[in-house]
């Protein structure tokens, strides 16, 4: 019967099947393509403006205040992404990453990463300095935050007697690279700052763990390596 | 003997529920779509996989326990089949203790599953084992146990909407009576700071029971404090169902 026409049911459905596929195809690549990638980071700061405060996030959360921060932190990525590529400003990062931070206070990249985005990428370096103050106010015993305050106070600031201040406190901390004892010494020393300088951006280079950070690294490397070797500032140190 | 016997009929009934698949195979969607997510969070891979997938498994787990646990007894008062249970010599007190039983075995294998899938994909993504997982998963399952023996208290003598609604509303406010807590030292009336303790105390306060926390953050996971809050979620079961079993004495079903 069937078999004669060759249409068996499994052909039929097969064919139902290409045909459902074929009609979702012609209208979602239509609607993909349409799509300006303005719209798109509208959308992402559409759910930035609606993010709720900290204290309702909490509540929200049910008690799984890491996933929630989690989640913030995507939103966030998300945000800093959109906005590099077009050029955008930032004006909500800092409040994005304060609620990341204070959904989940031990959340330690939450606080390095955060610092470095507000710093280079939304130019705010006092409030990268406060989110690290409050990093190593939370998490004592870990060492990035105060590493990440003597580094900003060093290259970005120039503030030798701050960084000399944060890289002992970093140095009293387990775990924290082998390099702080040589720019400790350095900076008593009031010498090598164009080592130093390098050699953080490299160590920042090497434990990246994303392009974004990496490139950044990159950059500040080769401005160092091609800038003239000047005679040794020792104005401001200890 | 009378209770394995319920409680394996518990379990083998409950892996028959449809209800038990869909949500079984959201959970494991969801932990597994938390990889993907985890590549856009620039560096922080291990702790998305980590964080969502414990949640996932506690989140769901509860959806279980609640799901299935409004039904135990109505269920059997609807199909009228308590009728011919009642009529054998078991004891009112051996069907609650097999029902809650069984459902407890139905969610053990549920939740085994759901970490074992969180911890192997950790393990994928971190390239070492965190057995710290497998103790958070452990420890969220006695939570999960509370979760189960108020569904069964609130299936004792209420309709499965009501209480899926009490329980519901019962793990809400057990989540975050870590907060009431905080919520009361703020408050200035000493009667109602009163009242709010009084409510935390006598609500289970499952806030106690994440060490998901610990896990993400690589703290020392605190045998000593894991073993009193177990030993504190064991006592709150033996509570409610000794509360279950006494509303369920007093039932009548002639």
């Amino acid at each position: 019967m069937t078999g004669n026409s060759g249409i068996t049911p499994s052909r039929i459905a097969i064919a139902a099947l290409v045909l459902a596929g074929g009609v979702l195809a012609g209208l979602v690549i239509p609607l993909h393509r349409g799509e300006a990638v303005g719209a798109r980071l509208d959308m992402v700061e559409e759910r930035v403006w609606a993010l709720p405060p900290p204290a309702a996030l909490r509540v929200a959360s049910l008690g799984f205040r890491e996933m929630a921060a989690d989640v913030v932190w995507l939103l966030a990525v998300q945000y800093i992404g959109g906005h590099v590529s077009s050029h955008r400003q930032l004006p909500h990062l800092q409040r994005l990453v304060e609620t990341v931070v204070d959904l989940d206070p031990h959340f330690v990249d939450g606080y390095t990463l955060g610092a470095l985005f507000i710093a280079y990428t939304g130019g705010n370096i006092p409030a990268a300095l406060d989110l690290l103050e409050r990093g190593h106010r939370a998490n004592p015993t870990r060492w990035e935050p105060s590493h990440d305050l003597a580094r900003t106070y060093y290259l970005d600031l120039k503030d030798y007697p701050r960084a000399l201040h944060w890289f002992q406190i970093a140095d009293r901390i387990p775990g924290r690279p082998h390099y702080v004892p040589r720019f400790i010494a350095r900076l008593y020393a009031a010498t090598g700052e164009r080592e130093t300088a390098l050699e953080l951006w490299q160590a920042m280079r090497d434990s990246a763990t994303s392009d974004w950070v990496r490139s950044i690294a990159e950059r500040e490397i080769v401005k160092l390596e091609t800038e003239p070797h000047d005679a040794p500032d020792t104005g401001g140190r200890p | 003997m009378r209770v394995a016997a319920i409680a394996l009929n518990t379990f083998r009934e409950a892996v028959r529920d449809r209800i038990l698949y869909s949500i079984l195979a959201f959970a494991l969607l969801l932990i597994g779509a938390s990889v993907i997510l985890a590549g856009l969070s620039i560096g922080q891979e291990s702790r998305i996989v980590k964080d969502l997938g414990l949640a996932s498994t506690s989140l769901f787990g509860t959806f279980i326990a609640i799901f299935l646990g409004i039904g135990l007894v109505f269920k059997e008062i609807d199909r009228r089949t308590i009728y011919a249970i009642i009529a054998k010599p078991i004891h009112r007190y051996q069907f609650i203790l097999g029902k809650y039983v069984g459902l407890v075995l139905t969610l053990a294998v549920t939740v085994g599953v759901m970490a074992l899938l969180v911890f192997l994909l950790a393990w994928l993504v971190d390239g070492r084992p965190a057995p710290g997982l497998l103790a958070a998963a452990g420890l969220d399952f006695v939570a999960l146990m509370i979760v189960t023996a108020v569904a069964l208290l609130f299936s004792t003598f209420s309709t499965p909407t009501l209480s899926a609604m009490l329980t519901l509303a019962t793990y809400v406010i057990g989540r975050l009576s870590g907060d009431l807590v905080l919520f009361a030292e703020q408050v200035p009336s000493p009667g109602v700071r009163a009242v709010i303790r009084g409510i935390y105390l006598i609500l289970p306060d499952l806030g106690r029971f994440q060490i998901g926390s610990r896990v993400l953050h690589d703290l020392p996971l605190l045998p000593a404090n894991m073993l009193a809050t177990s030993a504190y979620g064991l006592s709150y079961i033996l509570l409610l169902l000794l509360l279950a079993v006494s509303v369920f004495q007093r039932r009548d079903f002639k």
